[in-house]
């Protein structure tokens, strides 16, 4: 019975934090100590959506930059992992990719600032893209390396014993088999993007107006019913990611 | 030749630009390089180290992240150990994984609304007659002992760990392991505090010490929902950058330096004295 009611309670937070969310963002005039904003419409979502393209501009910013940060991570991850994991330094390799997450991305960042504006990159997409490499390449590299075992091996060598070419291995044998650790990949990169807010905050020294930069801003505003709707804007593309992740990736997934 | 080109490329983009962002910081902290600089010095240095300001960040960035891994980790295990049918399937399953799909700033966010003077909780105590003014309502936000960002980052946390120890509970065989210590006389008290818990910890060990790393490092909820003294390190010397006081500047990077070094040193030891610690990490 204490059972049933802690988990009740659970699922009634996880969905508290949900609704209350999208309650902010859909309300107006939530003076103290009203429970729940006097007004509740879809006046904030039309302006911000409608009206203001503003909010538009940085969902699609963040998903282009998310997408190709993760794209290229997770191909460059991919063809490097294979060689770490059959390095004899496999974990000396390995602990150069867990750096950028104990020192700190934004440390990291603060540290690599000099080297964006010397190079021009510091304020544009492509330098808020390569910072964001920086980490979540590692982090690919991490995800990967437990898919190159031994069963991988013996069926590469198996492959180029039968007289597959190398590229035609890697083509029509590692990567069809690969596909489901190659998605796990995409979606986790791509999460690392999505929600990093320091580094790219730094980076794009305000110039780079990502989803997290804009709630961020909004906060500072005290503007907490857009803040709230980009907020809502924010969690939708990784809650539907986790989704598809456990629906067709957890559940076959046999190889990590 | 492929094996080359691919580890030089892994090199190029994993650790060159945290060797290149160190020895920048480290130039910057002895004045070598900068806007003011002006010579080879040693002052910065001796500025942070004297000044109690990055003693307290430290140690409030290590007292916040053993609170939170404390916190989090007891949370994680009663459930998983409690849970562990109701995870496995159904619509637990799914949603312990919800929580995953709050980035951390609108974690902050959503506790900011939540706990602070004017939040939610605030307005359900009024309502509730438990307060009469805004002003009865305890400081959870911005306060001096980081009630808010632990709050938030438990948020985070948590679900990790429940996910990570029920994975771990199959992969480890640990019913079979139960079964056994029942089979000899355990009790279930017994098999749960000297077999299951035992076994999960010692196998998260490298995990939970990552993340205790992780949460010392960590930047936009304390940034949020901290104070200007003590702060975290990282909101710390983010801060001094991007202030207008050029002098502090130096500080920042001897501060960083110094974060890096400690950090380094603590990985260093654990790495060439416990090699185990690091071999799940591996395989």
């Amino acid at each position: 019975m204490i059972k049933r009611i802690c988990q009740l309670f659970f699922a009634i937070s996880i969905f508290f934090a949900i609704g209350f969310l999208v309650v902010i963002s859909l309300g107006g005039n939530w003076t103290y100590p009203a429970l729940l904003p006097a007004t509740v419409s879809l006046d904030n979502w039309r302006v911000m959506l409608i009206s203001d393209s503003s909010l538009w501009k940085a969902f699609l910013q963040s998903m282009l930059i998310s997408l190709t940060v993760a794209a290229v991570t997770t191909t460059a991850a991919f063809v490097t992992s294979k060689h770490i994991a059959h390095s004899k330094y496999r974990s000396q390799l390995l602990l150069l990719s867990y750096i950028p997450y104990v020192l700190s991305p934004v440390i990291i960042a603060a540290t690599l600032h000099f080297f964006f504006i010397y190079s021009q990159l510091s304020g544009t997409i492509v330098g808020v893209m390569l910072a964001q490499f920086f980490i979540a390449y590692p982090f690919g590299v991490i995800i990967l390396n437990n898919f190159w075992n031994p069963r991988m091996r013996s069926i590469e060598e198996l492959a180029l014993t039968l007289g597959s070419s190398s590229w035609s291995t890697w083509y029509k044998v590692l990567l069809p088999i690969s596909k489901n650790a190659l998605l796990l990949c995409f979606f986790q990169t791509f999460l690392v993007s999505w929600f990093e807010f320091g580094l790219t905050n730094l980076i794009g020294v305000g110039s780079v107006q990502t989803l997290t930069v804009r709630v961020f801003s909004f906060i500072n505003e005290a503007n907490i019913f857009y803040a709230a709707i980009a907020s809502c804007l924010l969690i939708l593309p990784p809650m539907l990611l986790i989704w598809l992740n456990k629906r067709y990736i957890f559940n076959t997934q046999t190889l990590i | 030749m492929t094996r080359k080109i691919a580890l030089i490329f892994y090199i190029l983009f994993a650790a060159v630009p945290v060797v290149c962002g160190l020895f920048y910081a480290i130039f910057y902290s002895l004045g070598l390089t900068g806007i003011l600089s002006d010579g080879l010095t040693l002052s910065h240095w001796e500025q942070t180290l004297s000044s109690s300001t990055f003693y307290k960040s430290i140690g409030y960035s290590l007292f916040i992240a053993l609170v939170v891994m404390t916190i989090s980790i007891v949370l994680a295990l009663w459930i998983t150990i409690s849970w562990l049918q109701d995870l496995k399937k159904g619509i637990l399953s799914y949603m312990i994984y919800l929580p995953l799909a709050f980035p951390a700033i609108v974690m902050a966010f959503f506790s900011f609304q939540l706990l602070s003077k004017s939040g939610f909780l605030s307005r359900v105590a009024h309502s509730m007659g438990v307060i009469n003014q805004l002003q009865q309502f305890p400081d959870w936000i911005n306060d001096a002992y980081g009630v808010g960002i632990i709050f938030s980052l438990c948020l985070l946390i948590t679900p990790f760990f429940i996910i990570l120890f029920s994975n771990l509970y199959h992969n480890e065989r640990i019913p079979a392991l139960a079964h056994l210590a029942a089979t000899l006389g355990a009790s279930q008290n017994q098999i749960v505090w000297r077999v299951v818990i035992p076994v999960l910890l010692k196998k998260s060990a490298f995990t939970i010490f990552l993340f205790v790393l992780f949460v010392m490092g960590t930047y936009e909820i304390p940034l949020l929902l901290g104070r200007q003294d003590p702060s975290m390190l990282s909101v710390l010397i983010i801060q001094k950058l991007q202030k207008f006081n050029l002098a502090d500047i130096p500080q920042a990077y001897t501060m960083a330096v110094i974060y890096v070094i400690i950090i380094g040193t603590v990985v260093a030891i654990l790495f060439y004295g416990k090699p185990q610690f690091f071999k799940n990490s591996a395989q």
